[in-house]
């Protein structure tokens, strides 16, 4: 394990019910601390099954994961009270206001009282939500739910920051907060693991990035330097489509 | 665990208040259930205080004591109206039977030409046999058979009647014929003792039925409640009616799962055991309001419709569990079914067919005691039935709280077995689409 590793995956394996092929493949990683690291691929990569194996929600068939120096297996609870999950749907109540899914999820991690109300109250004047706070989340545009959907994986000030395509959708000022957001919270010592289509954003953003085909690692490294040691690729996206193809991905 | 608890609690009600349309209609329907079924059931065949009553058809041809005297009975009968014109005109047998194959009417019956003239000639050949017997005991004549027939009184059925229908009709008859009979042999018999004993003076007797009814419950406590069919139809509709609120329920679960919140939930430091148990905790109040609202109904809206007011008895304590039990195995099922369902659909399909299933399999349509032994016995195995026993035995046979438990604890046997099987699906199963 490298020094100021935050997670550490080693030959992580997931097999689906029923299916022959592995959705990621004997899959090793370290994250290192405070870095916004960028999980890439294409439509059933393995994108996110390897980010739902690192936020508990499934469990590898094989292989081992350590969050913090806790094992997944062992220590899940420990290790929710660490990780936040802003998963790629927006997971929020529709019928509650911004107030109330936000007030919810802080509960659930815990947080109540004054403490909650300021944590709140920061993150919706930071995105700009302020006015509409009591406002039902049916009515918000898609990116308000998107900055909402932040929000509700930051109150608790994880650790770790799971991010599935948060920009997914969103309309350009939305997508610039929620970037200049991250950035923010990198250099206040948070560790942030992404997963996006975009390779622009993802090569602007990340500190490094793996390239995931089918379950398998195939690039892991800091973009820029991934681009420059391949003088071939123009960019993070030419090198993409090498490694990958140019096949059409449909996943379902 | 209870600040999130209570946290989620917070969460459901406000979303299930959110939506005002869809929580009335939860409060509303139910008891609109509970009066409309029962109201069908009440001036169905079973009643016998029914209004408006059955109308028949009665074309008297006898136009005799015979043809009178079940007219009179059937009138006696407080189900039936008897009908012998129509619009001014006399009715027939051709128009009878022509009113009943139109489904007009569903009951014609018939009385034949000189209906009482045979009935008394049969009775007086069954009387002078009688006689002669007594007369001459030792004699191997006998007398003249007069060759009478039976009397044969028709009776035209719409084919759609019922066959408990047309049973019920029959035996109603057939007791009024008995009584007629019985009635003209006992006079035959009194007028040839008179011919043959000319020097006994033999009071005038009337005749008297020998046997009467007298129809007693017994019940656990002294006050007698009478079982009208407010107090069997209210409980029956009203659990049917709470087990329906595993549609509600299982839509929640679905939404929820379908929406993404779950998957923030899943990867929150709370137990999937703690958000259920905030929906059982919340739905448990909208169940108790629901079978509250039911029982008003059974007290204040039965009697508007001519309907007997439900008697809520005196337990009020093995009331109250009682509902509470049946409302958790309800919500138990709900869950469950929520659990394992993937779609709104399926959860739809499935909840609300299994519902019906497990009413009609409790007793809480046809009374189990007049299913095959069978099916008895799988009808011990629906938590409706125990549900239904349990209210039965509180309402009809004023038992306490005791004489319960034994339900009771099934019912929240099934409500751990459910949820049990739900957690466990939830855990071995991912909760989200692979």
């Amino acid at each position: 394990m490298e020094e100021g590793s935050i997670i550490v995956l080693k030959n992580l394996t997931k097999f689906y019910k029923g299916s022959d092929e592995p959705a990621i493949d004997h899959i090793s990683l370290e994250i290192r601390k405070h870095e916004i690291f960028g999980l890439l691929g294409p439509n059933g990569a393995g994108k996110t099954t390897t980010i739902s194996i690192l936020c508990g929600l499934f469990s590898p068939t094989e292989g081992e994961v350590t969050i913090d120096g806790l094992n997944i297996r062992k220590d899940l609870e420990k290790i929710k009270y660490m990780i936040g999950v802003v998963p790629q749907e927006v997971a929020l109540y529709p019928t509650l206001t911004g107030l109330e899914n936000l007030t919810f999820f802080g509960n659930m991690f815990g947080l109540r009282g004054r403490e909650l109300r300021s944590r709140i109250e920061t993150y919706l004047h930071r995105f700009g939500l302020e006015k509409f706070a009591r406002k039902k989340i049916s009515a918000y545009s898609g990116g308000m739910r998107r900055r909402v959907n932040l929000i509700a994986g930051l109150l608790h000030r994880p650790k770790i920051l799971f991010l599935d395509e948060p920009t997914v959708g969103i309309d350009v000022q939305s997508r610039h907060v929620i970037l200049e957001f991250l950035h923010e919270l990198q250099s206040q010592g948070t560790t942030i693991i992404y997963t996006s289509h975009y390779m622009e954003e993802a090569e602007k953003l990340c500190t490094r990035v793996a390239i995931i085909d089918a379950g398998k690692v195939i690039a892991v490294g800091n973009p820029r330097e991934l681009v420059a040691a391949n003088p071939e690729f123009k960019n993070l996206e030419t090198m993409f489509l090498q490694l990958t193809g140019k096949d059409l991905r449909d996943d379902i | 665990m209870i600040f999130k608890y209570l946290a989620a609690l917070k969460k459901e009600s406000l979303i299930l208040t959110r939506d005002v349309a869809g929580l009335s209609l939860l409060f509303i329907m139910p008891m609109f259930m509970v009066v409309i079924l029962a109201l069908v059931q009440e001036f169905g065949w079973d009643s016998i205080t029914r209004e408006p009553r059955i109308p028949v058809l009665f074309v008297d041809n006898d136009r005799d004591s015979l043809g009178s005297q079940m007219k009179h009975g059937l009138s006696e009968e407080r189900v039936f109206e008897i009908v012998t014109v129509i619009d001014t005109v006399r009715v027939d047998e051709a128009m009878a039977r022509r009113l009943v194959l139109e489904g007009k009417y569903q009951i014609g019956i018939v009385i034949p030409e000189h209906a009482t003239q045979q009935m008394r000639e049969k009775v007086q050949q069954l009387v002078n046999q009688t006689m002669f017997r007594l007369m001459y005991p030792a004699s191997n004549i006998i007398p003249r058979d007069t060759g009478t027939d039976s009397v044969k009184v028709i009776i035209y059925f719409d084919p759609a009647v019922r066959n408990s229908f047309r049973s019920a009709f029959i035996s109603a008859v057939q007791e009024d014929n008995a009584k007629i009979e019985s009635r003209t042999i006992f006079e035959t018999f009194q007028n040839e003792l008179r011919k043959t004993f000319p020097h006994f003076t033999m009071p005038i007797l009337d005749y008297r039925e020998s046997l009467y009814f007298q129809e007693v419950y017994p019940s656990g406590k002294e006050e007698v409640l009478i079982p009208t069919t407010t107090q069997h139809n209210v409980p029956s509709w009203a659990i049917f009616a709470m087990f329906f609120i595993v549609i509600p329920l299982t839509s929640s679960i679905i939404k929820e799962r379908e929406e993404g919140s779950l998957i923030r939930l899943l990867t929150s430091p709370v137990s999937y055991f703690t958000v259920f148990m905030a929906k059982v905790g919340v739905y448990l109040v909208v169940c108790f309001i629901q079978f509250v609202l039911m029982v008003l109904a059974g007290i204040y809206i039965f009697p508007l419709f001519g309907m007997p007011a439900l008697e809520l008895g005196t337990h009020f304590i093995a009331l109250i569990i009682m509902i509470i039990a049946s409302s958790l195995s309800a919500l138990g099922y709900g869950i469950m079914v929520g659990t394992i369902a993937r779609t709104h659909q399926q959860a739809a399909a499935f909840g609300s067919v299994s519902v019906v299933v497990l009413a009609a399999l409790g007793g809480l349509w046809v009374p189990t005691y007049l299913m095959p032994a069978f099916m008895q016995h799988v009808a011990s195995f629906s938590p409706l039935n125990w549900a239904h026993a349990g209210f039965l035995d509180i309402w009809l046979r004023g038992n306490g709280l005791i004489d319960v438990a034994e339900y009771v604890l099934r019912l929240l046997l099934f409500f751990v077995a459910t949820v049990t099987i739900a957690a466990v699906y939830r855990k071995l199963k991912p909760a989200i689409s692979t």
